[in-house]
């Protein structure tokens, strides 16, 4: 693929004000500890679809075109 | 640089398309002023990732020499738009918005920009977009490989997710329409949050080959415009089967707004408490306001809300679980630690372990909420409620703070982006006035394949208001 200087300068112009413009500290800490929180969410949800009754009949949606 | 009146930048398609018509400008001449526009303003609000000026003047050139002899294409001849990066476009970058995938380049069309191709339409760029449409779910706006998307109106506010840069880029006047996509919510809120008109088109009815695919289940293209005309105009020329697609609905779409039904024959549907309770009591007036125009236009306005179903527990389950599968090879070479926001990182590899019989529990309860819209369709042709509770966030707030107002007691609607999401149903956003000078939008939901209700409402509310004409200084 051909890149040419004015698509390279577009590239790099676009990150440019992301650097200056940096979000407030990240609440979390470590990664770690953020995909500990993250799989206690996936906990959390499956209790909560667990706790969700629905009569047996019901399938799961096969059709997802809308009629 | 070609110079050219400021208006031209936020003309319709149709306003332009005259202009092109009668020989008033010519396609070169646009299509230079609109690369120029999109390259020295685009990085401002981070809204572009690549230009494509030499194929866009390219195209322009035959432009010209059809219309020098009247080969006329239909109204979207000549017009500059741009994607979400997340469309294949032959030989180009197609990033997905996100670092590991920033070299990535696939050799053919996605079949919307073909189909654009075909309708003479003018691709002048790619357009920047949250990491991966945001995965299971992402903390901040800066998720994205071209830093966070900054709003037209207020670069201290984000321009919403994921279809970032198809929200401002639009709203900036540096292309006429985007092409934007969405899971759910990543149309109708930079739209809402950029004061432009967004359509959600119904599960299926455009093909999303060529596409990344989040969630094979839920993701959708669709139109980021000016108005509801140009939705319609946009929707005509990308709807339609395509067997590239195995979502594909096999139906098409015509905009003919003398088949339109009449607004007083429709039957709509609005909660109270989405627009005095659950809304942010700066916006409440517009949205009033908003909802009174309606009543004038002469629809019929009952009050509803969605049955009792965990409509966010099943939407973030079934995004969670397939995207976890589609960027599993992403997950396990290690490279999914390169994305930019933690959280989304984290959400990636813990969706991983999300066992079959939660997605599958997820999936019957979607069967619930698909019968559920058809119960309520029986009564209602089309719902409305704010499409966001106020105006765009600041763009340093954590995107998963909690509020601190209370939830509104009663149900209403406001879960009506998941659930709509995952009935498959097309929505509008639609802007409806301002707020701490900020957009805000409503937005109409309706049965599947029922985009020209919503246009034919959204174009009259657009004749009556000037929300959608105003633009930012």
């Amino acid at each position: 693929m051909k890149v040419t200087r004015r698509k390279a300068l577009i590239l790099a112009s676009a990150g440019a004000p992301a650097l200056a413009q940096k979000p407030v500290s990240n609440p979390s800490g470590s990664p770690d500890e953020e995909v500990r929180r993250a799989r206690e969410q996936v906990a959390r949800a499956a209790e909560a679809l667990e706790e969700y009754e629905l009569p047996m009949s019901t399938e799961p949606a096969f059709v997802f075109k809308a009629t | 640089m070609a110079n050219l009146p400021e208006e031209i930048f936020f003309s319709t398609i149709s306003e332009l398309n005259a202009k092109l018509r009668s020989r008033e400008i010519s396609c070169v001449e646009l299509t230079r002023a609109f690369c120029d526009r999109f390259e020295r303003l685009g990085p401002r609000y981070n809204a572009i990732t690549l230009s494509l000026r030499e194929a866009a003047i390219r195209q322009a050139k035959d432009v010209d020499w059809d219309l020098k002899h009247n080969r006329t294409r239909g109204p979207l001849q000549g017009i500059p738009f741009g994607v979400k990066d997340l469309l294949s476009v032959a030989g180009h970058p197609t990033t997905w918005g996100a670092k590991p995938y920033a070299g990535q380049v696939f050799p053919y069309n996605a079949t919307v920009i073909e189909k654009l191709r075909k309708a003479r339409a003018i691709l002048i760029g790619k357009l920047s977009m949250v990491e991966l449409a945001g995965g299971p779910y992402y903390r901040f706006a800066s998720a994205s490989l071209t830093g966070p998307g900054l709003n037209p109106w207020d670069r201290s506010r984000w321009s919403g997710g994921s279809s970032s840069g198809s929200g401002a880029a639009v709203a900036a006047g540096l292309v006429t329409f985007a092409i934007g996509s969405e899971t759910s919510g990543s149309i109708i809120t930079p739209s809402a949050y950029c004061g432009i008109t967004g359509l959600r088109p119904t599960y299926g009815l455009v093909s999303r080959y060529g596409a990344m695919a989040l969630s094979w289940t839920l993701d959708k293209l669709g139109p980021m415009c000016r108005s509801a005309e140009d939705c319609g105009l946009v929707l005509q020329a990308i709807a339609g089967s395509d067997v590239n697609d195995p979502s594909s609905a096999g139906k098409s779409f015509h905009y003919i707004p003398k088949f339109f039904r009449k607004l007083s024959d429709l039957r709509c549907a609005y909660a109270p408490v989405d627009f005095e309770e659950w809304t942010e009591p700066s916006a409440r007036e517009a949205f009033r306001d908003a909802l009174n125009i309606l009543r004038d236009l002469g629809l019929r306005l009952h009050e509803t809300s969605l049955p009792p179903l965990p409509y966010g527990l099943a939407t973030s389950t079934i995004i969670s679980a397939e995207a976890a599968a589609i960027f599993e090879p992403l997950i396990k070479s290690g490279k999914v630690n390169e994305l930019a926001d933690q959280k989304q990182i984290a959400g990636l590899k813990a969706a991983l372990e999300i066992k079959a019989k939660d997605y599958l529990k997820a999936m019957r309860i979607r069967s619930q909420v698909q019968q559920a819209f058809r119960t309520l369709f029986m009564d209602v042709d089309v719902l409305i409620a704010p499409a966001l509770p106020g105006p765009a966030t600041k763009v340093t707030e954590p995107l998963d703070r909690r509020s601190t107002r209370p939830a509104p007691k009663a149900r209403g609607l406001r879960e009506l982006v998941p659930a709509g999401n995952l009935a498959g149903l097309p929505a509008l956003s639609l802007p409806c006035g301002f707020a701490e000078g900020l957009p805000v939008a409503l937005q109409l939901v309706a049965r599947p394949f029922n985009e020209s209700t919503l246009l034919a409402i959204g174009a009259e509310f657009q004749r009556r208001t000037d929300f959608h004409r105003r633009r930012p200084s």
